[in-house]
């Protein structure tokens, strides 16, 4: 019975015995083949965010965005989580120069308030969220609401998602080009999330978005658009965990459709690099490129106007770059610092280009300016 | 959209504060955090890495709700809301996880002859522990008269403190049933092989990947950084309770921090008690009971049919059903 170093020494029954003491614990809840809720958070998070956005053509600094935000999640009860978010943009800059040729720019500045809130009601295997969302400015508010499902498999390897939302758009803009307009659009989609092997996560989701109502730019001179927009977007997903680096690769594709006649393909990747214990430092490259809406016009200088004209007197028109063909390429890393238990902060920086000879398999639009702008991201989150 | 938005940021994990122990093996994987005041791990074999990480951060989570919950340290814990509300007469309403903890706190009670009382942490106020000042006689009977789990008013539902004063506490088992919890997570989740081990009271899932049992150092009691002894196990619990966690000596005489409610006085008579047991929850309680019973311990344990190593207080080592 000597005390030494490291006996080795073995229970003779490998059976459990069961005292009262034994049989006492074993009726405590979910020690053994627990039935938990699913995934209801347990921690709550606050987060803070200030992103500024800053773009410019060249010759011309164009847009800057200052956006702080806040993020709540609160869990409540055991199986409820409560979520919000408030965000406040001031915007100011000049407005877009759609064609390289024209020199003036007029000055814009506006503000934006918007929020959301969700409540997720976590069941077995399934989750409920219901959610709402507002938007301000001076002349566009919106409201939205959401509904969503998430139902698991018993085994958790896969997801499926079913969510439908609804938003309703009122349009009043300064110079009174139109008053008290709407814009309603009814959104579904389905997706289903599956855990391919133990190291890849493939999820695929479908949406279709039908709106009608006022989509035309007020602020444009010549800006008619259709009264319907039917968009449909396709997504994919793949995760990859590769083991020997610790790294983790997400990458995407998207195709993306709509009855203004834009096809759009984005595709993603990004790296995720853990650096030591504390950082990890995520490198990200995406490629979009669209063709052109079947009314988008390119535009045509005018000596004496001074702004684009489109040609003839056609019944719907726009020259908005955002319907124009072009190509855009993002480059951007993201830094994320575990500070403590509690605390982190990120910080994210991206590139922005878009050129319009930058369109896959074609030429984009022409006369077209290029477009550049730095985003910045930094942010603070803490759990409590 | 707002669920669009919702979508993209619950598909980021969440951030849990967790060291990745370096130089673990390909499938052998030690995810390291504190918990409860204790250093703790989740130790995963035979998985790849991304599968174990996934897995250790729902039982990590597990852990830290119990530690919420249950922490009388935090003002909005269910234990602290039943002591602000000692003495004013009213009935706490508990959910069923408290009023089952409640319900196997009253069984201990019961099965130890009222030598665990989880009423019996109003004690640190007689005793200091870093002082290290041995109580005066009318400090200790004003403790002691604050103590007595029968005067707990219980129902399913509710719990009342009758008396200003009076307290809770689930550090007796807190630690232990967060471990257990954490395991059936673990297992639920197709864990086979590993260790849930939350400072030192710990649940194995089921053997290394090979088959063979993990072998568990039982700390020295009077030297920290030694094993006296090691203890193989393939599946079940082990939790050890001693003398030494904290104690202070007067006169060459340890004073430590396992007291007895009757008379408020530390324990006598064995340095540790490690405990094998199929549930960490049952190993941690008859641990701390058997140092309770002093000299009685070797026939309580035997009573429970469990196997045990104890350390006398010679430094000598005994073991009941565990061969050499």
């Amino acid at each position: 019975m000597a005390a030494t170093d490291h006996d080795d020494i073995q229970p003779t029954d490998a059976r459990p015995r069961l005292g009262s003491i034994t049989l006492a614990a074993l009726a405590l809840p979910g020690l053994l083949n627990v039935a938990h809720a699913e995934s209801a958070p347990t921690d709550g998070v606050i987060s803070v965010k200030l992103q500024s956005y800053d773009d410019r053509q060249p010759g011309l600094d164009r847009i800057r965005v200052i956006a702080p935000s806040l993020y709540v999640l609160a869990p409540v009860a055991s199986n409820w989580a409560l979520e919000a978010s408030l965000v406040h943009d001031d915007i100011s800059g000049a407005s877009p120069r759609w064609h390289s040729a024209i020199s003036g720019a007029s000055h814009m500045s506006d503000h934006r308030t918007a929020g959301t809130a969700r409540a997720t009601r976590y069941f077995d295997r399934v989750s409920v969220g219901v959610g709402g969302a507002f938007s301000e400015e001076r002349d566009y508010r919106s409201r939205a609401a959401s509904l969503d499902v998430r139902w698991s498999t018993p085994d958790n390897n896969t997801t499926l998602y079913v969510g439908a939302g609804l938003t309703r758009d009122d349009i009043n803009p300064v110079n009174g080009v139109v008053e008290n307009e709407h814009k309603r659009s009814n959104e579904f989609m389905i997706g289903v999330t599956q855990a391919w092997t133990k190291n890849d996560l493939v999820q695929l989701n479908v949406g279709r978005v039908a709106a009608s109502g006022y989509f035309n730019d007020p602020y444009k001179l010549v800006d008619k658009r259709p009264r319907e927009r039917d968009q449909t977007t396709a997504l994919a997903r793949w995760n990859h965990h590769i083991e020997p680096l610790g790294v983790t690769i997400r990458s995407s594709y998207r195709f993306y459709r709509d009855t203004f006649g834009i096809r759009a393909h984005t595709a993603a990747v990004e790296g995720v690099h853990p650096l030591g214990e504390r950082f990890t430092l995520t490198p990200s490259l995406r490629y979009y490129t669209q063709g052109k809406a079947d009314f988008y016009y390119d535009p045509v200088y005018d000596p004496v106007i001074g702004e684009p004209y489109p040609p003839g007197r056609p019944r719907l028109s726009s020259s908005d770059h955002r319907l124009s063909a072009f190509g855009a390429i993002t480059v951007g890393a993201k830094l994320e610092w575990r500070i403590d238990s509690r605390w982190s902060a990120d910080f994210k920086y991206e590139r922005y280009e878009q050129r319009s000879n930058w369109r896959l398999g074609g030429n984009g639009s022409p006369g077209l300016a290029r477009l550049s702008a730095d985003i910045l991201q930094i942010g603070f989150s803490r759990r409590f | 959209m707002a669920s669009a938005a919702g979508s993209e940021r619950s598909a980021a994990p969440a951030a849990l504060d967790v060291e990745y122990a370096a130089g673990d093996d390909a499938e052998d994987h030690r995810f390291r955090f504190t918990a409860m005041a204790s250093p703790c791990e989740v130790r995963l074999a035979g998985l790849p890495r991304a599968l174990a990480t996934a897995h250790a951060e729902i039982a990590i989570a597990e852990v830290r709700r119990i530690e919420h919950k249950y922490s009388r340290y935090r003002p909005d814990s269910i234990v602290s809301r039943i002591n602000t509300a000692a003495g004013s007469g009213e009935a706490v309403e508990i959910d069923t996880e408290t009023s089952q903890l409640l319900d196997f706190a009253a069984q201990l009670h019961a099965l130890s002859d009222g030598r665990f009382d989880i009423t019996s942490g109003v004690l640190r106020r007689a005793w200091d522990f870093r002082s290290a000042r041995i109580p005066t006689p009318y400090a200790l009977a004003e403790a002691v008269a604050q103590i007595g789990w029968p005067r707990v008013q219980r129902m399913p539902e509710t719990v009342v403190l009758p008396d200003a004063g009076m307290e809770i506490d689930f550090g007796g088992f807190g630690k232990e049933y967060a471990a257990d919890r954490a395991a059936a997570l673990l297992e639920r989740d197709g864990a086979a092989s590993g260790i849930v081990n939350l400072g030192g009271d710990l649940r194995v899932l089921g053997p290394r990947p090979d088959g063979s049992a993990w072998s568990i150092g039982i700390q020295h009691p009077r030297a920290p950084e030694r094993a006296i002894a090691s203890i193989r196990l393939a599946r079940g619990a082990l939790a050890t309770s001693g003398d030494y966690e904290r104690f202070f000596e007067v006169d060459g005489k340890r004073y430590c921090h396992i007291l007895n409610p009757a008379t408020g006085w530390p324990v006598q008579g064995w340095q540790s008690i490690s405990v094998v047991a199929p549930l960490c929850v049952a190993a941690g309680a008859m641990s701390t009971i058997a140092l309770l019973h002093e000299d009685a311990a070797p026939a309580f344990l035997a009573s429970q049919q469990v196997a045990w190593l104890g350390v006398d207080q010679n430094g000598e080592v005994v073991r009941h059903g565990l061969s050499a």
